[in-house]
């Protein structure tokens, strides 16, 4: 982790997590998960992801990669197989920046640290450093709806970024950005990935942005999903922008882009 | 929330807030003249017309029916001029307005918890809102006689009857607003494993304090409709614009009628409006359906 203002584990009623199989920082073994009315979203999915990867997860829509997210997070429960997270600190972003309307940008950031009963004075000073590090300075003041799309965004991240999570979901969120603001929305998340070293989990179905922001790729096929394909990004992070014209690029995105077409077929 | 942070802010003005992110000019905002103008204007017009109307009809009906409509010389000469009347139309109208805020002092805390209650509890809701919509469709004027019988002529039926009048838009804009919170924000707070009390005081409530306020004004202004209404049946006691709005039929005094009338339809938009304003300072700032932008 960083160097940022550490909360005595104490203090808000954390307990140490018992170490993961194989030192990895989520773990799926043969996870399945029908819904109640008999549909089959997810079936054996096995899946390591060590400390400190960003994973992206691809595939068709409806496929479950947003219900493995889910079961991971803990918000929804699988049907049979193990799932190991530690979710002591666990970071989470929807598909839209769900902030609350009511509260300006500060309380926002401030919400979770909040809800686990952090103490004021170290809310702020944390809330201070996170609103500065995804470049919301001067904003503290401002309610939701008098910021842009991108920069609701940001305060999501600032948000989940305050409880400095060890995992970091996230669930499509940058699929109703313009592309600008998407991409430079990627390069943030991927700085703050290397700064802050949590491991993420990201789900999209834009195929550049798993490669551009990925150490791994999970492709996975229609429902039932299952993993069909993992594809190693080797590129050194932290990413230029200007390698999603590289032709080596190019390529991995035609590799996943065919493991895609694949998995609609299969 | 720090204070400092919000001060700064609201010491900026709103324009050159807007227009450090705005790509272009912000046109200039209204003149306080043109605005005032534009807001009063129009409902001055109409009512010029409406009293012109009044006028109209009232010369056009024979002498011996024009006592249904006064004139306003006769609402001075009989009414308002009068210093004694004047002073009982104040006690009336306070006396009216004690009942109506007596009764919603009664039915908001009331429907509140129920609403919250139904809100908890599924099967409760199911129970429950069939008979508050039996409740709101039973003309509670025809009940108003066995509220009477059973509870005499005191102050207790009269709020009682404005409580059952107001009591029904209150549960059930709370309950709509409680549903209608955002579900991705329930899940963040899950994922704190934050409890149902946290999530009912930190998100459901604030998500659902508009609603309830629109359910409050209409409640607000029933509130003194309902005070007088029930006070058409009390002719005895020290009661208020109700009563005096009887005791000016039987008397035969209805410029007094008129004046009641009045005074009492300004009691009730003076409520709806206490609602509106408070309403606007609480939920401007961040929600849609607010008259302001900020």
């Amino acid at each position: 982790m960083t160097g940022s203002p550490t909360v005595n584990a104490a203090d808000i009623g954390a307990r140490p997590h018992p170490p993961l199989p194989g030192g990895n920082a989520v773990v799926f073994e043969k996870v399945s998960m029908t819904f109640p009315d008999g549909t089959e979203a997810l079936s054996d999915v096995d899946l390591a992801i060590g400390h400190g990867e960003f994973v992206s997860i691809v595939g068709p829509s409806g496929c479950g990669k947003s219900t493995l997210l889910r079961i991971a997070s803990g918000l929804s429960s699988h049907s049979s197989g193990d799932v190991w997270v530690d979710r002591q600190q666990l970071g989470y972003t929807f598909q839209d920046a769900t902030l609350l309307p009511w509260r300006r940008v500060q309380g926002n950031v401030e919400l979770l640290m909040e809800l686990r009963g952090y103490p004021a004075a170290k809310r702020r000073e944390i809330a201070k450093e996170k609103i500065e590090l995804v470049g919301l300075s001067g904003f503290e003041a401002h309610f939701p709806r008098r910021l842009s799309g991108g920069m609701r965004m940001r305060a999501s991240l600032a948000r989940s970024l305050a409880l400095n999570p060890n995992v970091f979901m996230f669930d499509e969120p940058f699929g109703a950005l313009d592309e600008i603001t998407r991409e430079r929305l990627n390069d943030e998340v991927i700085d703050l990935h290397c700064r802050e070293g949590f491991t993420g989990i990201f789900v999209t179905h834009s195929i550049p942005e798993a490669v551009y922001m990925s150490s791994k790729v999970v492709v996975m096929s229609r429902r039932p999903g299952r993993i069909i394909d993992t594809l190693d990004i080797g590129f050194p992070f932290p990413r230029q922008p200007d390698l999603r014209y590289e032709p080596e690029f190019s390529k991995l995105c035609g590799a996943v882009s065919r493991a895609l077409r694949h998995a609609i077929e299969a | 929330m720090s204070d400092p942070i919000v001060a700064a802010y609201k010491s900026t003005p709103l324009k050159a807030q807007v227009e450090r992110y705005s790509p272009v000019p912000l046109a200039p905002a209204p003149s306080v003249g043109r605005r005032l103008v534009l807001s009063f204007a129009p409902p001055l017009i109409l009512g010029i017309l409406i009293v012109a109307a009044y006028a109209l009809i009232r010369a056009d009906l024979p002498a011996h029916r024009q006592f249904l409509m006064p004139s306003a010389e006769g609402l001075w000469s009989q009414a308002f001029g009068i210093a004694a009347f004047r002073s009982e139309l104040l006690m009336r109208a306070l006396t009216t307005i004690s009942i109506a805020i007596t009764g919603l002092a009664v039915s908001i805390p009331v429907g509140i918890m129920l609403g919250i209650v139904m809100f908890r509890v599924y099967a409760l809701e199911k129970a429950v809102f069939p008979y508050l919509v039996a409740l709101q469709s039973i003309p509670i004027m025809a009940i108003i006689p066995l509220i009477q019988s059973a509870l005499g002529f005191g102050f207790l039926p009269k709020v009682l009857i404005v409580a059952l009048f107001t009591f029904f838009a209150i549960p059930t804009t709370l309950l709509l607003g409680l549903k209608s919170v955002d579900r991705n924000i329930l899940e963040l707070f899950k994922l704190q494993n934050a409890s149902w009390w946290v999530m009912l005081r930190k998100a459901a409530l604030p998500s659902a304090a508009p609603t309830l306020f629109a359910g409050l004004r209409i409640s607000g202004s029933l509130a003194v409709i309902a005070a007088i209404v029930s006070e058409l049946f009390f002719l005895s006691g020290k009661g208020g614009l109700g009563q005096l709005l009887m005791n000016a039929k039987i008397d035969f005094k209805y410029e007094q009628m008129y004046a009641a009338l009045i005074v009492a339809s300004a009691l009730s938009i003076t409520v709806y409006l206490s609602f509106n304003w408070l309403g606007n300072r609480l939920f401007a700032h961040w929600h849609e359906s607010s008259d302001r932008q900020r």
